[in-house]
């Protein structure tokens, strides 16, 4: 029998008012109505619609739920209790058959059983949104279809649905009625398994005297920090990886250093423990990158994907997926498990603030980026963006000077809490006497300084300290580019166009400022002009791309951080279609090709190997398949696209080809890693102006002569 | 019907990522015991095979798996010739265990194979089950810790095991099934617990009338009689030619090994030494003898015969009547009611009661308990009820074989994964 009620039901502010007496049965089985319609009264809604979305914009359909067409893609269902009062809303994915709806139902009638429900079908306008700690998501009317639950994920054809590609077949079983609580954690089981086994292989400087690698550098912080009292922290041996990061990685490692003094106290002898290649001490460190991970860039990123879920209407189902395909990002495991660093801890604050900016809480997003560069002066790639959206949002649309100096006590007062330790620990240092090591040179930034400051006077220790930390964390005296890296400055020079060599550092320097404010200025702008929050991905990506191509001591590992926004735009609107998944797994896979050198030192070409060709296989691209661009989905990548990035995966299969079986001429020993530079260069290059056009696209600051609706998203 | 997601051919794809991954993982002797195979097989000729013994790890499974160690070892020299040098003892290059990690991959093609011809071959109303049950094969981390870190070839082992079940589905496989079977002997003699279950079935199915046990189906006698005879001359025909039967016997049977393994397999022996430890504590106030000598020893397994202090000596021959004895009453069913449901079923009470009962068991052996068991867990709920404590308790039982840290969050927090997703998606699936 078909529905025949789909009107609207009620239409009030007040829901206890009403709901209670018009307890609405929807006859679910032919004829005869469900079981569950029995309960009298109070009702709960089930909600039909082509979109999620707030109850005002849920259109009343005009077929029934249990007709499992494309129509019906999300499914909200509300129940209330007693009073009237919403207890629990659940959305459900698409294609529901009606088979699970009841089957849905019954769970979530089990799991409540206080809450005496009824469901219906029927539509109801005007109820109040559910009480969430999140602002209610506001749906932007006139592109249904591209909302239309399906992200991308699903194919249809005349059998039935079919997953795109093949990480939606592995998570195909969970569609429509799994609990996230379920899926979640076998998520983040399966993605720290493949972490866990990284680990397994090489590390940078493994048996590698003098200098060993990162591995030893992170140790050495361990044992410096556990050591040293905290004044001589900054002031230690810099030529055996004397700490250069941010206070932040000064206290994450002393934690991680007290943690394992525990277990065993010959890993940390400073001086004697140098360059130690402890099996155990290899668990012990991998264990530390994996715990700081899950607590931290893990919850973030779940988050983040969840916002950017509600922001463009996607089912957790979809956002689940997306997750996962960022979460095995082949680049960021093959650095931190493979290579060792911990990269993640200072992307996890970074997507942390990202995160916090789209749920509607600036402040949070200070305190969150202040940590990220607090633990890694990298994060200043992103820098511009949050400061041109956060100044745009205390502009527009409206001067909001009670923000602006929120944002602007909270950031400083965080950077205060940064530096607190390091401090107060010089100024105690200095109390209790500890000298300084004989060997020390005053920073020169001390001296410099505008002002005589005397060195009895009770704040010279703080300050000596925070001069001395702020000149090793920015070492300006370093050259342009480090080893290889694709980046401009390094594809001029070592291809050959030009020599860099002939120009004086300073000259240098400034070119590359300049040309790095000129390739984040237009992201900048658009940002500032138009803070909305659905485009801040598209910033941040935008932004740092710009600095990794053009800035000045960039390191081939670096290629993380423009990947890391780019990559979440997988969560976002229509984040795992075609052409976005193309755009984003070209970049990802071209960031961890581009890494091929460095991997192949530490003994990682294996993982390399299986973590982006089996990343590539999930997504559907090449050069594991090439379904993305010529399956049944790739009529939305456009002729220019496919063939674009079908000429860079030919070139990088040919550069492996070519980098195992032909030695390179011995004039140019270095033959096959400056191709990669370059190649890898001009494929960010390419990346750099596919992120800023979209991200202008889709600012809607020009509107292309077509009317476009206003904007309804409120600014913030 | 739409396909099924993820597909066997996805998983085994995921699957085999993780398992490259794992290469540099801790391997146990039994990585060099099959490097010392691969060496053996490929250097000496065929008459020495089970003379050979300058390392402490003779072969000592039957003539196939000697075949296919050999044909491994032709490949084997291209990787690295030094493997196949019978006294380089502890050989273990990283292109040793790459290769010898590589055929272990490899060979788990059988199993996939097989896997599918199951899901391919059930009803179309138990198409889902079948999938799912399948994939949990697959994706068992019993096989990840036996074979990828631990290292042994048991997928491909159980590969043609499944499959050999999976031919007995429909009457016209019934032949081939057994004749697999027969060869699955002669690969590894352990499966030889399974073999009443096999012989009371195709006995009953396939030699017998279906109506009357009495009308003796003579042609299929002989065609299956030939077949198995014909596998055993394969292998077995030419050391008995040389008259080397006997010391192939005493290799595969080495009954001077102890009742229980230098880890205990938590079966009833476990529970036997167990008590009896607890009894020389208890003993001096029961007034019950003690034999002084056996205190020290009783776990000493490995080598030599486990004495027990207080509790009577157990003599092999026990182990055998007590397995044979568990084994009857399905077996008895199975005689009367000769389906594939009641023939997967004896085959689980068969594997039960050996590892149950058997002498010198092994914890890897709860596999033969485990996968025949998993392609019948989703018939009803009934079944599912008794698979659940297996599949918890079978794995965790597994666990001691891995005792280094670093494998400590693969095979926990993998068997974690691996019971949270398919017990739940069981539950789902499974029949009321």
């Amino acid at each position: 029998m078909k529905p025949t009620d789909p009107q609207p039901t009620v239409s009030t502010d007040d829901p206890g008012a009403v709901f209670p007496q018009v307890p609405r049965c929807r006859v679910l089985d032919d004829g005869k109505p469900s079981e569950l319609c029995k309960c009298p009264q109070p009702t709960n809604e089930m909600y039909c619609s082509r979109d999620s979305g707030d109850a005002e914009t849920i259109k009343p359909t005009d077929k029934g739920c249990d007709e499992p067409t494309d129509k019906f893609t999300v499914i909200i269902w509300r129940s209330f209790d007693a009073r009237g009062v919403v207890r629990r809303i659940k959305t459900f994915g698409p294609r529901l058959d009606r088979s699970r709806v009841n089957h849905s139902a019954t769970a979530v009638l089990g799991r409540a059983p206080d809450v005496r429900v009824c469901w219906t079908a029927s539509v109801s306008v005007g109820m109040p949104p559910p009480p969430a700690s999140h602002r209610p998501r506001k749906k932007r009317k006139g592109d249904t279809i591209a909302l239309s639950g399906n992200n991308g994920t699903i194919v249809t054809d005349s059998v039935g649905a079919k997953p795109a590609f093949p990480l939606v077949a592995f998570l195909f079983p969970a569609r429509g009625t799994v609990s996230q609580w379920v899926t979640l954690p076998l998520i983040l089981m399966a993605v720290g398994l493949f972490r866990w086994a990284t680990g397994f292989w090489g590390y940078s400087g493994f048996q590698k005297p003098p200098m060993h690698g990162d591995f030893e550098a992170q140790r050495h912080w361990m044992e410096v920090t556990i050591n040293l009292p905290i004044s001589h922290w900054y002031f230690h041996d810099l030529q055996w990886w004397g700490l250069d990061y941010p206070p932040l990685t000064a206290y994450h490692s002393w934690l991680l250093g007290q943690v394992g003094n525990l277990i065993n106290t010959d890993w940390f002898m400073i001086h004697q423990s140098r360059g130690l290649d402890d099996h155990d001490l290899k668990v012990f460190m991998r264990a530390t990158v994996i715990v700081s991970e899950y607590l931290i860039f893990i919850p973030a990123a779940t988050i983040c994907v969840r916002h950017l879920g509600r922001l463009a209407g996607i089912s957790t189902w979809e956002s689940s997926i997306a997750l996962t395909a960022i979460l095995m990002q082949p680049a960021t495991l093959l650095i931190d498990h493979g290579h060792f660093q911990y990269n993640t801890v200072m992307l996890g604050f970074v997507v942390a603030s990202i995160s916090s900016m789209l749920g509607g809480q600036p402040l949070w997003g200070c305190v969150y980026f202040v940590a990220a560069l607090g633990f890694k002066q990298m994060a200043l790639f992103y820098a511009p963006a949050v400061f041109a959206y956060l100044l745009g949002i205390c502009l527009f649309p409206r001067i909001n000077i009670v923000r602006f100096l929120g944002i602007a006590l909270v950031t400083v007062a965080s950077f205060a809490v940064l530096f607190l330790p390091i401090l107060l620990g010089g100024l105690y240092d200095a109390h209790r006497n500890i000298p300084l090591p004989s060997t020390v040179e005053l920073p020169p930034l001390l001296s410099s300084l505008p002002f005589h400051v005397s060195e009895k006077a009770w704040y010279y220790p703080m300050l000596l300290q925070l001069t001395q930390a702020i000149h090793r964390i920015f070492p300006f005296a370093r050259g342009l580019f480090e080893d290889k890296v694709a980046n401009i400055w390094c594809a001029i020079h070592t291809s050959g166009i030009h020599k860099l060599y002939q120009y004086d550092s300073a000259l240098l320097s400034r070119a590359a400022l300049g040309l790095t404010s000129l390739s984040i200025l237009p992201a900048c702008i658009i940002i500032f002009l138009m803070p909305r929050r659905n485009i801040l991905p598209w910033a941040f990506a935008s932004v740092s791309w710009g600095f990794f191509l053009c800035s000045y001591q960039v390191h081939e590992k670096n290629v993380l951080l423009p990947l890391l926004p780019m990559t979440l735009l997988l969560a976002s609107e229509g984040g795992l279609k075609a052409d976005m998944r193309a755009w984003i797994g070209f970049a990802n896979i071209l960031g961890s090709w581009t890494l091929y050198p460095l991997l192949k030192k530490d003994e990682l070409r294996i993982p390399y190997f299986v973590l982006t060709l089996l990343w590539a296989y999930l997504m559907g691209l090449p050069p594991v398949s090439t379904s993305t661009y010529f399956g049944a989905q790739s009529g939305e990548i456009s002729a220019a696209t496919k063939l674009l990035h079908m000429v860079f995966y030919l070139g990088m299969v040919a550069w492996h080809v070519a980098e195992a079986f032909i030695p390179p001429p011995a004039s140019k020993p270095d033959l096959w890693v400056v191709g990669n530079v370059c190649l890898g260069t001009a494929g960010f290059g390419i990346c750099y102006l596919w992120c800023s056009w979209n991200l202008l696209a889709k600012s809607r600051l020009l509107a292309w002569g077509k009317k476009v609706p206003k904007p309804e998203e409120k600014k913030l | 019907m739409s396909e099924l997601y993820p597909s066997i051919a996805q998983c085994a794809v995921l699957a085999t990522a993780l398992k490259v991954l794992l290469w540099p993982a801790y391997k146990s002797t039994d990585f060099e015991v099959h490097r010392n195979w691969l060496a053996i097989t490929h250097s000496l000729p065929v008459q020495k095979w089970y003379y050979e013994k300058t390392s402490e790890w003779t072969l000592d499974y039957p003539p196939f798996f000697a075949y296919f160690e050999w044909t491994l070892s032709q490949f084997a020299k291209y990787a690295d010739a030094a493997m196949l040098q019978v006294q380089n003892l502890g050989y273990d290059s990283w292109e040793t265990v790459y290769f010898q990690r590589a055929t272990v991959i490899v060979t788990e093609l059988v199993l996939v194979y097989a896997l599918h011809l199951y899901v391919k071959s059930a009803p179309q109303s138990s198409k889902r089950t079948s999938h799912a049950a399948a994939l949990s094969i697959l994706l068992s981390p019993g096989l990840l810790i036996i074979d990828h870190i631990h290292f042994q070839y048991n997928g491909f082992l159980y590969g043609i095991l499944v499959l050999s079940i999976v031919l007995a589905l429909k009457r016209s496989g019934l032949l081939l099934s057994g004749i697999i079977f027969a060869a699955l002997l002669c690969f590894k003699h352990i499966y030889l617990y399974l073999a009443p279950a096999y012989f009371v079935y195709l006995l009953r199915a396939y030699c017998l009338g279906e109506k009357s046990i009495f009308r003796f189906q003579f042609t299929n006698c002989i065609k299956l009689g030939a077949g198995i005879v014909a596998v055993f001359a394969l292998a077995f025909a030419p050391f008995v030619y040389w008259g080397q039967m006997d010391q192939l016997l005493s290799r595969l049977f080495p009954f001077s090994r102890g009742l229980c393994h230098a880890y205990w397999a938590p079966n009833v022996w476990a529970m036997y030494s167990f008590s009896d430890r607890v009894l020389i504590y208890v003993a001096p106030y029961l007034k019950l003898p003690v034999n002084r000598d056996a205190v020290n020893s009783v776990t000493r397994g490995l080598v030599g015969d486990t004495s027990f202090a207080v509790l009577p000596d157990i003599p092999p021959r026990m182990t055998f009547i007590l397995t044979l004895a568990a084994q009857a009453l399905p077996l008895i069913k199975l005689f009367f009611q000769p389906t594939w449901d009641n023939f997967v079923g004896a085959l689980t009470l068969c594997g039960y009661a050996s590892f149950l009962f058997g002498w010198h068991v092994h914890e890897k052996a709860i596999l033969l308990v485990i996968i025949p068991f998993s392609l019948l867990a989703l018939k009803d709920r009934r079944y599912l009820g008794a698979f659940r404590p297996l599949a918890v308790s079978g794995h965790v039982s597994l666990f001691p074989l891995l005792f280094t840290a670093q494998e400590f969050p693969i095979k926990t927090v993998y068997t974690i994964f691996w019971l949270v997703g398919f017990l739940f998606a069981f539950d789902n699936l499974a029949p009321a």
